[in-house]
């Protein structure tokens, strides 16, 4: 990088902001490094730091906790990281309102913290909450078991403001919970990858703290009956607010089996249900879910701890040691065991293992292949995550590759394609982003 | 727009009707006043053609010609909307949807529906509801709008409260692109591939394009539900009590406020049981489980009498329930019986600003010299101050434009928004200064530009005209745009 271009840069956001060479390890990714990492301290600075930046042609990544960036493509030029890290405030949180401000580089833990101890919380449950960045789980639309009940970031995020990659700043929706006015510019950025501006602040809707909440794991000796327990809550008055489909590997990898590693229990398929509410609600339903699951095959009916939580969503990937690859899948709620069996046949078809877990109830889920005992062959790998979104697609669904080494990710397209919606796509970001300065190559459509 | 002559609109009304059949097109200038406005009745535009295409295809077709002939188009539902946003405001085709009114597919095990645009918002509720489903967004007007109204305004209604609004409803769209173009934005699963385009259409007021199919969730309908009534002698009193409610962690299905002047129009109109002599009453609904419903019941009744409630009841049957709803849901039509005319407004504050904007609200209609009747969704913070007024007086309809102006300003002042669920079609275009930047403006008008480069798509619509655009202050009845040209007019 230029010592004239660097020199602005320090001017810009303050010289101990600005890291080089050694120091931008943390920031390699794909075994690219980037040029410079900065980490501004107020949106004036991302905003003086993107005018840079666009003037100069360099490409940004934005970047908050580092949890997702791997994910996608790598960015065709090394550029610079715009590190959010130093804009981690609480901006405004006003109890009677059910809302919150924040800026996006505070961690999730960090934001619930302080909304626990006022009896309130934002209903995203993503992993890694201790260091993913409110403003990386919009950008990547990161979820996790509660979202059965209280969806995704489409359905909490009122208020965005971004820094385009002309360095203009920007604001959409607002502060109150209902709003028309204008377009639905949070949605726009939710699930963006950084590719049409940096989320600099977020409003959030929240919701009171339950007075109770308990999660609950129902066992199977085959999965389709655990499939088929699914089908029974979903047409139950039940309410819960997580439901959780792990294959025997899956549940293995998220502990859920007790003594876990050399255990002598059978290895079995495993529905986990969440329950909030007053006790009483919780108490009838964990009673209700027993009575309904009985006969479908379920048993061992127990109450897990509160720590088992975390572990659901990354449950797949952690069944092992280094998983090869990790894909995404959303189908149709009913289709979630099938799939997860044909999946799974796959890959022991070319000698792989896997493991799969499913937010059930939605029809969204992650599988990931092992690479025990030795690294696979690319091509295997390649073969079978193919295969995969061949299944999701048959049955009208989707399927991103979560993560891959990079031999395989040049065999198998990261993203779906988007088909006809691409070209609109493509339209979106030249208008957002005429120069691709922001991530560029890394998303749907080559965007 | 080009100005058509009488014999090149009688060749386009031709082609048209060899596009969507015989019987399907209007141009008559008789048929055609039946089109000129909403349910805002301020405004009135006349198109040149409307037409009744019953597929996409034939959609598309229209909207094909529509460019080739350079003339605007705008997709219209059951004309129920509040802003003038099916408004043919520069002329040309309006494409009605009312013959596209089928529920084409009912998956009850992933509680997903696909329907057509023109389908009636409560028929899906009807149709589903036998095997215990229902539609949750719920607009006052639902009997009569239709489900591609409600994406276009991505609308509201009483539930959306607990259960959210139109966008948190919808999965996936078939969409005629404003060049014609048939494209699936989202789908039938959950995530969809690359931006939220279903997510940003919803709600973009008929600007990028024509819904003609629509993945819809179902919910399963609720075990049990409990609905109170509580009976205030001060407004002030029950805005506390809201904030009460939720300062107890509670969130009802909904929570709605109806002051005086409306219980007494209700009264008069359908008798639902409001006391007469109350200054305001909350109706306040609560569903879910059956365990643990009077526990959270009493909580509410607590919270209301904490509040200066002087009577909390509790419906009994579901008959007295939904004769409570019926007075919430009829307020609209009662007031027929205290004013020849009212304007609904549609501002959203931030619940704790409720007291303070609602004397303002008051005070800002005394001073013009007008009525107002409240009756408004107040778990949301979304009001509907309705100015009452007759239009046969000279100066009133200024007045009446004027004091909504000022209440929007005050909305836009304590952090609110100037619409919560109308939309701002061609009414509140003006005001979009209130709450957004020239910058903000600007990346929705790039955003308009990616789906509706030409711009013919509904025209005229959203954005502020360009003069407003920097002016931000006053609030004085200015005439919009089209109006000015001789396109509309105000009535």
């Amino acid at each position: 990088m230029p010592d004239a271009l660097l020199e602005k840069l320090r001017t810009a956001v303050g010289p101990a902001n600005v890291l080089t060479g050694i120091q931008l390890s943390p920031y390699v990714v794909e075994g690219r490094t980037p040029e410079a990492a900065v980490f501004p301290g107020s949106i004036e600075e991302v905003a003086a730091v993107m005018a840079l930046a666009c003037e100069v042609g360099r490409s940004v990544t934005p970047w908050g906790g580092g949890t997702a960036a791997s994910v996608g493509m790598p960015t065709a030029g090394a550029g610079l990281i715009m590190g959010l890290r130093r804009m981690a405030r609480l901006l405004d949180h006003e109890p009677g309102d059910l809302t919150a401000t924040v800026e996006a580089g505070m961690t999730v833990e960090a934001f619930q913290t302080t909304l626990r101890r006022r009896g309130q919380w934002l209903s995203l449950d993503p992993a890694d909450a201790d260091r993913a960045s409110v403003g990386g789980v919009i950008a990547t639309n990161a979820y996790g078991p509660r979202r059965h009940l209280y969806g995704t970031a489409r359905d909490l995020l009122i208020g965005v403001t971004v820094v385009t990659a002309d360095g203009s700043v920007v604001k959409g929706g607002g502060k109150v919970v209902k709003n028309v006015a204008g377009y639905d510019l949070p949605k726009l950025f939710i699930g963006s990858y950084g590719t049409l501006g940096v989320i600099v602040e977020a409003t959030v809707k929240l919701r009171p703290l339950a007075e109770h909440e308990e999660l609950v794991c129902v066992r199977f000796d085959r999965l389709k009956d655990a499939g088929a327990a699914v089908k029974a809550v979903a047409a139950s008055d039940l309410i819960p607010n997580a439901v959780e489909l792990l294959d025997a590997t899956a549940a293995a990898g998220a502990r859920l089996v007790a003594g876990a590693t050399g255990s002598s229990t059978p290895p079995s398929a495993a529905l986990v249900v969440g329950f909030d509410g007053v006790r009483e609600q919780v108490e009838w339903q964990r009673a209700e879910l027993a009575r309904l699951t009985g006969p479908l095959g379920g048993r061992d009916v127990r109450q897990l701890d509160a720590a088992a939580w975390p572990r659901l969503g990354p449950a797949a990937p952690a069944a092992f040691a280094t998983p090869a690859a990790v894909m995404t899948l959303a189908v149709l709620p009913t289709q979630v065991a099938e799939i997860m069996e044909q999946g799974a046949g796959i890959a022991r078809g070319r000698g792989l293992q896997s493991a799969w877990a499913a937010h059930a109830g939605v029809g969204v889920m992650r599988s990931a292949l092992g690479s025990d005992p030795a690294p696979q062959d690319p091509g295997a790998i390649a073969a079978v995550l193919t295969e995969w979104r061949e299944i999701a697609h048959a049955g009208g669904g989707h399927a991103n590759l979560e993560s891959a080494p990079l031999a395989v990710k040049s065999q198998v397209p990261v993203w779906d394609d988007p088909g006809a919606a691409g070209r609109i796509m493509e339209r979106i970001k030249a208008q957002l982003d005429p120069r691709n300065i922001l991530n560029p190559g890394r998303f749907v459509a080559g965007i | 727009m080009p100005n058509l002559t009488d014999s090149r609109k009688l060749e386009l009304r031709r082609e048209l009707e060899t596009l969507v059949g015989r019987g399907a097109v209007l141009s008559d200038p008789d048929e055609l006043m039946v089109y000129e406005s909403d349910g805002l009745t301020l405004f009135r535009a006349l198109a040149d053609f409307i037409v009744f295409p019953t597929s996409a295809q034939q959609v598309s077709a229209v909207v094909k010609l529509a460019n080739r002939e350079n003339l605007p188009f705008v997709a219209r539902g059951a004309g129920t909307g509040l802003s003038g946003g099916c408004l043919p405001a520069e002329g040309g085709v309006v494409i009605s949807l009312m013959r596209m009114n089928k529920v084409l597919e009912v998956d009850y095990e992933n509680q997903i529906a696909v329907v057509e645009p023109g389908l009636v918002n409560l028929h899906l509720s009807w149709k589903v509801g036998p095997r215990g489903y229902y539609y949750a967004p719920d607009p006052s007007s639902q009997q009569a709008c239709t489900i591609g109204g409600n994406i276009a305004n991505n609308s509201g209604g009483p539930h959306t409260l607990k259960y959210g609004v139109t966008t948190n409803h919808v999965l996936g769209l078939e969409v005629v692109m404003p060049d014609g173009e048939i494209v699936w934005l989202g789908g039938k699963t959950r995530e969809a591939c690359g931006y939220d385009l279903a997510g940003v259409f919803v709600g973009s007021e008929g600007t990028f394009g024509i819904a003609t199919r629509i993945v819809v969730r179902i919910l399963r309908k609720p075990q049990a539900v409990k609905t109170v009534l509580a009976v205030f002698d001060a407004i002030d009193q029950a805005s506390a009590a809201v904030s009460a409610i939720i300062a107890r962690g509670l969130v009802p299905a909904a929570m709605e406020m109806i002051d005086h002047l409306t219980i007494q129009a209700v009264e008069d109109a359908f008798n639902c049981g409001y006391p007469r002599d109350a200054d305001a009453a909350l109706l306040i609904e609560l569903d879910g489980l059956a365990v643990g419903m009077d526990v959270q019941a009493e909580h509410i009744v607590a919270a209301c009498r904490e509040s200066g409630a002087r009577e909390v009841r509790t419906a009994r049957t579901e008959a007295e329930r939904q004769l409570l709803w019926k007075g919430r849901k009829s307020a609209f039509g009662a007031y027929g019986r205290v004013s020849p005319a009212y304007m609904v407004m549609d501002g959203v504050i931030p619940r704790t600003k409720l007291p303070y904007v609602l004397r303002r609200v008051n005070e800002i209609v005394a001073a013009s010299g007008l009525r107002v009747g409240n009756v408004f969704h107040a778990g949301d913070g979304n009001l509907h101050p309705n100015i009452l007024y007759d239009p046969r007086k000279p100066g009133e309809e200024a007045r009446v434009v004027a004091a909504g102006a000022e209440i929007m300003k005050v909305c836009a002042d304590v952090g609110g928004s100037i619409s919560g669920e109308h939309g701002i079609g061609l009414e509140k275009a003006d005001f979009m200064p209130f709450i957004f930047s020239v910058a903000d403006l600007s990346l929705m008008q790039r955003l308009k530009n990616a789906f509706n480069p030409r711009g013919l798509c509904n025209p005229g619509k959203v954005f502020p005209t360009k003069k407003s655009c920097v002016e931000v202050g006053p609030v004085a009845y200015r005439p919009h745009a089209i109006e000015e040209k001789g396109l509309a007019q105000r009535f």
